[in-house]
């Protein structure tokens, strides 16, 4: 089972075996229904977890509507991740869509890990790293590409994520208006 | 000490320790140290200083000047960042990645910035003491900057955005084209104009 969580390390870090090993004593292994609540707006996240299996979401809400932030699938990293690193309250939601099974972290031992050897930090960095171009790669597509090119950017490069989640989510996700959404939706399906 | 050091502007330092003290403490000696892996680069206003589709290999403090960073996009170009004295200042994806270069960046006006290569900050960050951890912070504080504004665009209204920024950065309207500035904040240069024209009127 932590095969996954290794493979994804190496793409950001090389950690040693023995170094690896360490980590992994500090990572337990939880599961979540669907639709759980795992960090509340206000709530200070005291984890990040691994995905293992499963889909979560990130949101906030803009008066009554959602406004969904990040959409994570299995071997990617899920949390409210900057209240978790800073230890303020976080801004978002995070909530499972499908049952999650997960490694989690705790802030404790991610900060004994950051006390005990510098390469602790660097891994931090890396993984940071990792959040950092995820949000800027969606900041510049956002601005680069017109509603159709994100809406078909998108099908081609998480052609699970659009059997699995729901279009109202897909579409806040994508900052595409429901009904556009459906729109060019009924377009692809007749180009096929 | 760095030759390129020897003789230039305290205020530089100023700018340094001012951004690098944001994430942990910094004396004086360590903040030499460090810019012993730094060199200092001079541009003329209106200088393109990473192309579309160039690898950057430089993180930049800017300690004189302005530059604007931005997005070809069809005809149009969409403003990502108006950098100032003490801001930083890359074309982060393509520095972090090394891949070709997805926005522009040109200054404005003379800019003078301390800048950082990839390779010299990896070796810093290793053998400068709080190395590791400076660098964590460093890149901790990118990520929530971004992870902020990509909040307030989605949670707050043009109005709102257009009079924060106005509060924050009153010396802007001078420095830099209005058009600029409507393209940044993602306002349409229309209702900017009659934004503008709001704050002009006497507060009561």
């Amino acid at each position: 089972m932590l095969e996954p969580v290794r493979q994804f390390i190496n793409r950001h870090i090389e950690l040693t075996d023995e170094e690896f090993k360490t980590l992994a004593s500090k990572l337990h292994l939880v599961n979540f229904d669907k639709r759980t609540k795992l960090v509340d707006i206000g709530e200070v996240a005291t984890n990040v977890y691994f995905v293992l299996k499963g889909i979560s979401r990130r949101y906030f809400y803009k008066g009554k509507q959602e406004m969904i932030t990040h959409l994570v699938k299995e071997g990617s990293l899920m949390g409210s991740v900057i209240s978790f690193l800073t230890g303020e309250p976080s801004k978002y939601f995070l909530e499972t869509i499908e049952p999650v099974t997960a490694y989690s972290l705790s802030k404790k031992d991610l900060e004994e890990l950051f006390a005990a050897n510098k390469k602790w930090e660097k891994f931090g960095r890396k993984i940071i790293t990792a959040f950092f171009l995820q949000t800027e790669y969606h900041n510049i597509d956002m601005i680069r590409y017109t509603t159709r090119e994100r809406f078909v950017n998108f099908m081609k490069q998480n052609p699970d994520l659009v059997l699995r989640v729901p279009q109202k989510y897909l579409a806040s996700y994508l900052e595409i208006q429901p009904e556009t959404f459906s729109r060019l939706k009924h377009l692809m399906v007749k180009e096929k | 000490m760095n030759k390129a050091f020897a003789d230039i502007d305290p205020v530089y330092f100023e700018y340094a320790q001012k951004y690098l003290g944001r994430f942990m403490e910094i004396n004086r000696e360590e903040l030499f140290d460090l810019l012993q892996y730094c060199e200092i680069r001079k541009f003329d206003k209106r200088t393109v200083i990473v192309h579309e589709g160039e690898i950057d290999n430089y993180l930049n403090l800017v300690v004189k000047g302005l530059i604007r960073k931005y997005v070809p996009v069809r005809k149009d170009e969409m403003i990502l960042q108006l950098a100032t004295e003490g801001h930083v200042v890359q074309s982060e994806i393509s520095f972090l990645t090394k891949t070709p270069s997805m926005v522009v960046l040109e200054t404005l006006e003379p800019t003078i910035l301390v800048s950082l290569t990839y390779d010299k900050m990896e070796e810093a960050l290793d053998k400068f003491p709080k190395g590791e951890k400076l660098g964590r912070m460093i890149l901790q504080g990118m990520f929530i900057k971004k992870d902020e504004s990509r909040y307030n665009r989605l949670l707050k209204s043009t109005r709102e955005r257009f009079f924060e920024y106005m509060d924050h950065h009153p010396h802007m309207l001078q420095r830099v084209p209005q058009k600029y500035l409507a393209s940044y904040l993602q306002i349409k240069p229309e209702t900017f104009s009659r934004l503008k024209a709001l704050m002009a009127k006497p507060k009561k």
